[in-house]
């Protein structure tokens, strides 16, 4: 282990824990807008229960959020300086648009949807509340498109060891941004509105709950479900946007996914392999169940079009073997699961056409509540595997194709250093996921607020 | 004549001198809930930061962002120098952020207050150890860091140390009696006096001291015109401390101490820069040297120059909705 491999470990580990909660945040900001929204629209007082319920579990979601964020900004500077030096004046010029221009706004406005009840007209509530939302969904634009631009480095020039930008609008809203961002924001609705359902349905499978209870939580139920009925498909389609982008900008990165190692001859179409391993020196695959002509028909739409293979890149301009099984492997868990809460909104939509989406007849429907509970990680866990897709299959790259991991490194680091940071950064955040997980249980046992006067 | 970098330059100490001073009051506040006395004290101090001390610690991230965009070279081999002192900002952060939201929700207070006290104290004396290990020098060459890992830890930065947490003390008691959230004025006048105390000592060493870690300091201090801006600035500094402690030692116009300790640390915040300007890590890296591309920088001028005033107003417009006092925010909160 050297110091540029604990360096990634220790910023994947930083990034795979905070992407957990600004995804819940995002999720739970359009949770609380349409309630507070069809509160206003209504003057229906279960709307307000619902606003002040779920936003205690929303502030805990940010704290984290803001708290796990830090580390990886100053990771850039601690464990990437050669990368960020480099490409600072795009990148850093990104990462702060995300702080001025969005943050600020959500912070200010948190602070008003969170203790401005009585101090504020109801109208500037409502606003405070749509900019949390607002500035939560921008920081993730500015995220995405500094992401992209790793993947998909348009408008910039190398000139002596740096990134110039030569057109601002061609690096931001490179090929890849628009879709990526979409894909996001949809991940962090489904993924939400899946705790949200399950939660929900938690609490209705508990036996001797109030029928208030029942009703507050089959009403969030209801209304998670819905976003998850509208989004998980428009999820899937967008999903399905990246194979044309990867297959023109990041073509061993697609040959990685699939774990396709020799480009199709003219006149015969790609298979696509459920399942595969590689031999260990690379170059092919030690088996492989393949459907035939299935991988030209989902990237180029049609049965024999080309796709290239990994051994037409040199193999240090490909995934290594290891990065590629990583990415393969992710690549299914996230499309298994996209499929799987896929046919839970289908089940949901056949069951609320048939009306048993209401007291007491949903307390019957015992197992679509069971499933719905274990759904809960699901569409955490899927974009997970999406982000490491993304991640480990652009390597050897951390600029694709101009850029290299290896050169992006600080320098004088010492391993000490390093490891004592990972050390402490993991215990810190296993601990946080802990506690979090101990207050959400208490927030819902203690359940909602249902008496208290509205202001 | 004033040229981006300059503008960019200036744009980012606003952004830091905002942090420090509103946000240093809030750790001030943090650190003090530290010190025995009863929970429901700390509990009323917490709930006076409540609806503020995200918005004011905001103002890091901006100031982090704007670094990296704009001085890409000081934003990396700073970090990359400084590492072990971002470490424990980060740890203090963290802390600081977590502990106050599971306070609220909490059976137990005890633990998690005193956890948010930590955090601030943590992030203090990480905010000292940067600043110490910045002053002391970063040596670079080519380009890179060519230091090692506790090349930061030099005796000036223990004095900052003790000078930093002695300054967020003073702001937070000072803001403290301006909030009325601490009933004992009298004990806490005493205490203001005694942190006041310890600062100048503090501050006055590290001045001392700081010509023979760091040659450029020297320099400043015995040539024009950077003297005389350096003695102005002393002078104003002295004449607002006096105010201050006559105020404090009649206990009188407790309302004027918070923006007296804002105009102190002010002083010696623009005192700092006049005695390293052009030098963004003195006395290897000016501004100059670090800013990214001439299109860079009026992009983003661009893109964050109209939205900094915004910024500006909204949080003017947050901190008039919760100015009245403890007891009142406290109804408003999510209380559980």
């Amino acid at each position: 282990m050297d110091v540029l491999t604990f360096s990634r470990i220790q910023f994947g580990d930083t990034a795979a824990f905070h992407i957990l909660w600004p995804l819940m945040s995002i999720g739970l900001a359009l949770y609380l807008a349409i309630m507070e929204g069809m509160w206003l629209y209504t003057k229906d007082e279960s709307y307000y229960r619902q606003l002040r319920f779920w936003i205690k579990i929303f502030v805990l979601t940010f704290a984290i959020g803001v708290a796990s964020g830090f580390p990886l900004s100053f990771q850039f500077g601690t464990n990437w300086a050669a990368f960020s030096n480099a490409a600072g004046s795009f990148f850093g010029n990104i990462l702060g648009f995300e702080t001025t221009i969005a943050f600020t706004l959500e912070t200010a406005s948190l602070g008003i949807l969170l203790f401005g009840w009585k101090r504020v007209p109801r109208a500037v509530h409502f606003i405070a509340n749509l900019f949390v939302l607002i500035g939560a969904s921008l920081s993730g634009f500015w995220i995405v498109a500094a992401n992209s631009w790793m993947q998909v480095p348009h408008g910039v020039a190398f000139v002596e060891g740096k990134f110039v930008v030569t057109d601002y609008l061609a690096a931001i809203f490179n090929p890849d941004t628009l879709v990526s961002f979409a894909h996001m924001w949809l991940a962090c609705i489904v993924a939400t509105m899946f705790l949200v359902a399950g939660i929900s349905a938690a609490v209705l499978l508990t036996k001797n709950a109030a029928d208030a209870t029942r009703a507050f939580f089959l009403h969030s139920l209801r209304y998670a479900l819905m976003l998850i009925i509208i989004t998980t498909p428009v999820q899937m389609v967008v999903g399905d946007m990246f194979g044309g982008i990867l297959e023109a900008n990041q073509p061993a990165k697609l040959a990685a996914y699939e774990l396709h190692w020799n480009t199709n001859p003219p006149g015969t179409g790609a298979s696509l392999n459920l399942f595969a391993w590689p031999r260990a020196d690379g170059g092919g695959n030690v088996f492989q169940i393949s459907v035939p002509n299935l991988l030209s028909y989902i990237v180029v739409h049609t049965p024999d079009g080309e796709v290239k293979g990994l051994n037409d890149f040199p193999p240090l301009d490909r995934p290594s073997v290891v990065d590629a099984i990583i990415t393969f492997l992710s690549f299914r868990v996230m499309v298994g699961l996209g499929v799987v809460m896929f046919f839970i909104a289908v089940w949901g939509i056949v069951l609320w056409r048939r009306g048993v989406l209401t007291l007491p007849a949903i307390l019957s429907r015992r197992w679509f509540l069971r499933v719905l509970v274990a759904a809960i990680p699901a569409g955490f866990i899927a974009t997970e595997a999406g982000w490491m897709v993304r991640e480990i299959g652009r390597q050897p790259w951390v600029v694709y194709g101009m850029m290299r991991t290896t050169d992006a490194l600080s320098s004088n680091l010492a391993l000490p250093q390093v490891g004592t940071s990972l050390i402490g950064l993991s215990v810190i955040y296993a601990a946080l996921a802990v506690a979090f997980v101990v207050f959400v249980v208490r927030i819902v046992r203690r359940g909602p607020d249902l008496t208290t006067p509205i202001p | 004549m004033i040229t981006l970098p300059i503008i960019w330059y200036l744009i980012i100490c606003l952004e830091l001198a905002l942090y420090v001073l509103l946000d240093g009051a809030n750790l001030g506040v943090g650190i003090v809930s530290l010190f025995p006395q009863q929970e429901s004290k700390r509990a009323s101090m917490l709930t006076i930061l409540g609806p503020i001390w995200n918005a004011n610690e905001t103002w890091l991230l901006v100031a982090a962002g704007t670094l990296f965009g704009a001085f890409p070279a000081v934003y990396s081999i700073g970090l990359n120098a400084l590492y072990l002192p971002g470490v424990i900002i980060l740890i203090g952060l963290i802390l600081r952020a977590v502990s106050f939201e599971f306070h609220a929700f909490s059976v137990h207070k005890r633990p998690w207050s005193f956890a948010f006290g930590l955090g601030s104290l943590i992030t203090a004396i990480g905010h000292g150890a940067a600043l110490g290990g910045l002053l002391s020098g970063i040596a670079v060459v080519d380009g890179h860091f060519a230091g090692g890992p506790l090349s930061w830890a030099t005796p000036l930065t223990g004095i900052i140390i003790v000078g930093v947490v002695a300054s967020y003390l003073v702001l937070g008691y000072a803001y403290l009696i301006r909030r009325m959230a601490y009933e004992n004025q009298h004990e806490t006048f005493s205490r203001l006096l005694t942190t006041v105390g310890i600062t100048f000592v503090a501050l006055a060493i590290a001045t001392l001291f700081l010509p023979v870690q760091n040659f450029l300091f020297f320099t400043r201090w015995v040539e024009p015109p950077s003297m005389y801006y350096l003695t102005a600035i002393a002078v104003g500094i002295v004449i607002a401390s006096a105010f201050l402690l006559h105020a404090v030692i009649r206990h009188r116009h407790a309302e004027r101490l918070y923006p007296l300790a804002l105009i102190i640390f002010g002083l010696g915040f623009v005192g700092m820069l006049v005695g390293t300007y052009p030098y963004l890590m003195p006395p290897s890296i000016t501004l100059f040297d670090a800013a990214s591309p001439h299109n860079t920088l009026v992009f983003m001028l661009w893109g964050i120059g109209p939205i900094l005033p915004i910024v500006l107003l909204y949080n003017i417009y947050l901190s008039r909705v919760f100015r009245s006092d403890a007891h009142e925010v406290r109804a408003n909160a999510y209380d559980i």
